[in-house]
């Protein structure tokens, strides 16, 4: 059988090499937009063949690399990555399409770089072996500081580098983790291994309670820190104003911080130490992000730090539905960020739209945008109403699992949640009110709506907002085999 | 009658050095270019030489020499490096008329080196240690107009002077106190040196010989005047050839000879290396010369290579040696890019000072693709960037420290390498993403081979490993074994 994916991995990153080499942006555009539909059919073609009856890994890929410290080339996906594998492979061609015609001084390295971005990220929900997944995890970081510090706005040096050594610092406190499991594990067992699988099963007859604590503190780190929960968000506002649009979207499907969560802490939480402390740490944070980010958020004047902190805020559902530990809070959390990675895509396309139409996204310097960008106004409408909860549409689904099941265990967190939600229906009216409604601001002058290139990649976007929003089921079946696997690791442990 | 067989290397190497130079007095400036072609050819033969008796475990003439798989290991870094080096000097000393005295103690000196990967006995040592260090000394002011070649030249022989007599001083004290110049012999006689403080003595004294070799902080002051003011290819030689030399001495005489001492060396090398690190990424930070950033940081790696010294597991030393092996190719590459821009700045304008600045570096990408894709590849390798041999090295040698328990190194190592990545990256910035100044300009064929061949071996490093770190197990097991 072809091995569909490594194929997966490496398609985007050889078209990312020969996009840095083209010419003209013609060339550019063209050979990532090529790519990036090779790797959706791909994408599809696995997404077609995978079971989502059983919580096994599927398409796994064995090969050795350093057997002398046990390291190996192993890939392989279940319900936890296919879902945001498929998310990546479907975003990226129509943020290709989003940015065809954008002004741009070097078109190749701008696809080149987007193109290796989704390599990368695929990269990480593949691996089944923590040294390539931790050599994807830091890949991850070049394509995205490049993107801010070459593409972004007045403040981008300061922005690129606060991302990249806050986010680099947390993943070097999660290697230690790693290193501290691996060998914790060679110890125990007597022969090397950076299986991930493998590592986390010898984690569970690790002796000392407080290496247990530091192994899942470490990684845990290493995680919130990239999702990012509060109070370790702050590299976020800064990265995400300062990036351009298509480095924003990049941001939004760099879903690995959660996915880590899935991946790795919730098999091993049951097992540490003080498994009640660690909820309540995972729960807290979560909290608190969906009530700070929202707070935050609605005092925010620039368009586009709003987002960001709706960002925030959303991931906070996230953490708390992982913290939920029911087999639906955890495919909420998992589907909470399925559908944040459509909606705030297409928020952020949105607020670029309006930053180069109109010429600013300061919220109170807008007005009545929806009579001269009609086409704008409706996909707003449509992803701002899934982005705060309206029943029919994504967020709804995943809002509403995490906070109904989350509840079984956590009620307190659960209730404490509610003011989040207020508010954040009150930020998300509030700003489409002043910007896109009511009477027209003159001084704007006369502003376009969107391209077609801009609405085609918008709509399709949207229109599956829609659909999964009222028919979540292709992706959530294999979320709920997965989380159910993962809950049931709790009976084992006794907790 | 094994020992020709076994030394065919270094006596290729030395009779190589004796044909160019003789050679030399007989051809004019232009045809001395061949010489370059002939160093190389030698230095290549040695290396398929060495290549050839991989497995060779032998100690001979009265037990003054030795061959085993880590000097075999530490001699195939030297020739690499040397290899490296001498094809690109062919292009650097064109129309020089002192060629063949170039090639001549590029060659001498790696026979030095050579000589104490496979030393037996503190006096052999030495003196092949000399012999590197006095040939490296005359190399550094080779552009004998150049002022600022003159001063690195200057301040490299009185500081290495002022060394080899600390490790002379040392040696001497260890003999007073073992009895013997033999290395096995200093180990099996270690009971004088425990119960003496004089064996601390000598430890301090030996410390601060090898460690000026190495550039650990405090007696790295020469390096970076060094490395900046010397040719380009010639510190591309020091950074990666006889820095190594350093670490292959304190290697035999630490872990083998002095192991006994094995508490005090601990706390020592892990002061001097946390230091060592810190202080070289945190300089490096600021430096606008390509040059001394690339000092400072050689500064920095030796830090993170001393962490060997201090956890002393086989883990460790596998990695120490493994990154010795990496950063052989990464720190030859770096400089010889800087070689190959000077060579860019110089064609266009003889008389401009300062060739290494970083300005001179905005566009490369444009005006020498190769150099810049190369040097990107060699900073983000010395970063520790993934799939690269900077990377895979970290990797070994850092979790090694987790292994021994010392989490705090780890963390304070781990953090020095996020420093590091802000100035190798900003040089990768001012190569890709500021506009060109001047021409596109084609690379010299000699330059252009070196380079594809350092950056060939970054990425073999980085991305299949395993044997060589197979390889560099074998070399440490003659360590731990002993």
């Amino acid at each position: 059988m072809l091995p569909v994916l490594s194929m997966l991995i490496l398609v985007p990153l050889i078209f990312a090499v020969i996009t840095f080499f083209t010419k003209t942006k013609e060339q550019a555009r063209t050979t990532a937009l090529t790519g990036s539909v090779i790797s959706l059919v791909l994408a599809l073609y696995m997404y077609m063949n995978f079971d989502s009856s059983i919580a096994s890994l599927q398409f796994v890929e064995i090969s050795k690399w350093v057997p002398s410290l046990g390291i190996t080339y192993s890939v392989g996906v279940d319900g936890v990555s296919m879902p945001l594998i498929l998310l990546n492979a479907i975003v990226i061609p129509f943020l290709i399409i989003y940015s065809w015609n954008e002004e741009n001084p070097y078109p190749n390295r701008f696809f080149g770089l987007i193109l290796a971005m989704q390599g990368a990220v695929i990269g990480v929900f593949a691996a089944l072996d923590f040294f390539l997944f931790y050599v994807f995890w830091e890949l991850t970081l070049i394509p995205l500081y490049f993107m801010v510090s070459q593409w972004g706005g007045p403040n981008k040096d300061f922005a690129a580098i606060k991302f990249f050594i806050y986010t680099h610092v947390a993943s070097l406190v999660m290697l230690l983790g790693i290193f501290a499991l691996y060998f914790t594990a060679w110890s125990q067992t007597g022969s090397p291994t950076f299986n991930i699988q493998e590592l986390l099963t010898q984690f569970q007859s690790f002796e000392a309670p407080l290496v247990k604590d530091a192994i899942f503190i470490a990684l845990l780190f290493g995680f919130i820190v990239k999702i990012p929960t509060f109070p370790f968000h702050s590299w976020l506002p800064d990265a995400y104003t300062e990036s351009p649009i298509a480095g924003n979207v990049l941001f939004i499907l760099l879903k690995i911080g959660g996915y880590g969560l899935f991946r790795i802490m919730l098999p091993i939480l049951p097992f540490t130490g003080t498994p009640n402390l660690m909820i309540s740490i995972m729960a807290v944070l979560g909290t608190a992000s969906i009530i700070y980010g929202a707070f935050v958020a609605l005092s925010q004047r620039d368009f586009k730090r709003m987002i960001a902190f709706a960002s925030v805020s959303h991931m906070g559902f996230v953490v708390l539905g992982s913290a939920g530990l029911v087999s639906l809070s955890v495919s909420g959390a998992m589907f909470q960020q399925f559908s944040h990675g459509l909606i705030l895509s297409v928020m952020f396309m949105s607020v670029g739209v309006i930053q180069t139409n109109a010429g600013t996204r300061i919220i109170n310097q807008l007005g009545g945008l929806s009579k001269k960008m009609p086409k704008l106004a409706l996909i707003m409408v449509v992803v701002f109403m899934a982005s705060l909860g309206l029943p029919g549409l994504t967020g709804f689904v995943a809002e509403f699992l995490v906070l109904t099941s989350s509840y079984v265990n956590l009620p307190g967190y659960v209730l404490a949640v509610m003011i989040g939600i207020v508010i954040t229906a009150a930020y998300h009216l509030w700003a489409m009110q002043r910007s896109m409604f009511g009477v027209y601001n003159e001084k704007l002058g006369d502003v376009k709506d969107l391209t077609n290139y801009q609405s085609l990649s918008m709509a399709v976007i949207s229109l599956l907002v829609i659909y999964f929003g009222l028919n979540p089921n292709p992706v959530l079946d294999m979320m709920i085999t997965n989380s159910e696997h993962i809950v049931s690791l709790l009976s084992v442990a006794g907790v | 009658m094994n020992g020709i067989t076994l030394f065919a290397p270094e006596l290729t190497v030395v009779a190589t050095a004796l044909v160019v130079l003789l050679i030399g007095l007989f051809l004019n400036t232009e045809s001395k270019k061949v010489l370059g072609y002939l160093a190389s050819a030698g230095l290549f033969a040695s290396l398929v030489l060495t290549l050839m008796n991989l497995d060779a475990n032998a100690v001979m003439y009265s037990g003054t020499l030795t061959v085993d798989a880590l000097s075999q290991f530490f001699k195939i870094v030297f020739l690499i490096v040397a290899l490296l080096v001498s094809v690109a000097s062919i292009k650097y000393t064109e129309n020089n008329e002192h060629v063949e005295e170039y090639f001549t103690l590029v060659l001498l000196a790696v026979v030095g080196m050579m000589m104490v990967a496979s030393s037996n006995d503190l006096l052999v040592l030495f003196i092949s240690f000399e012999l590197a260090s006095i040939s490296t000394y005359a190399l550094a002011g080779f552009e004998r107009r150049n002022l600022k070649s003159l001063e690195s030249a200057m301040k490299y022989f009185i500081i290495g002077a002022l060394s080899s007599a600390l490790m002379l001083f040392g040696i001497s004290f260890v003999y007073g106190l073992a009895g013997t110049t033999n290395i096995p012999e200093i180990a099996q006689n270690s009971a004088m040196l425990v119960s003496s403080p004089l064996g601390i003595v000598s430890i301090v004294l030996l410390v601060a010989g090898f460690g000026f070799k190495i550039a650990l902080v405090p007696f790295h002051m020469w390096a970076p005047d060094t490395y900046e003011g010397s040719p380009s290819v010639v510190s591309s030689l020091l950074a990666a050839g006889s820095k190594k030399m350093g670490f292959v001495a304190a290697f035999k005489v630490f872990m083998i000879a002095l192991v006994a001492l094995k508490t005090e060396l601990t706390m020592a090398f892990a002061i001097l290396s946390v230091i060592t690190m810190t202080l070289g990424n945190v300089i490096a930070l600021s430096q606008n010369s390509v040059k001394r950033m690339l000092a400072y940081s050689s500064v920095a790696q030796a830090g993170y290579i001393s962490m060997a010294f201090v956890v002393m597991s086989p883990m460790a030393i596998t990695g120490g040696l493994f990154y010795i092996l990496s950063h052989g190719f990464m720190k030859a590459g770096a400089f010889l890019v800087t070689a190959v821009v000077g060579y860019m700045i110089l064609s266009e304008n003889r008389e401009a000072e300062n060739v290494d600045h970083l300005e001179n570096f905005k566009g490369l990408a444009k005006r020498m693709p190769i150099s810049a894709f190369s040097m990107m590849i060699f900073v983000f390798a010395l970063a520790g960037i993934p799939l690269t041999a900077g990377y895979m090295s970290k990797f070994v040698l850092f979790s090694s420290t987790i292994e021994a328990g010392l989490v705090w190194l780890a963390v304070i190592a781990i953090l020095n390498s996020a420093i590091s990545l802000y100035y190798y990256a900003r040089v990768v910035k001012y190569m890709y993403f500021y506009p060109a100044e001047g021409e596109r300009v084609s690379e010299p064929l000699p330059y252009a081979l070196t380079l594809i061949a350092a950056v060939v071996g970054v990425l073999i490093l980085g991305f299949w490993p395993e044997p060589f770190i197979q390889w560099a197990m074998e070399a440490a097991n003659v360590l731990i074994a002993t």
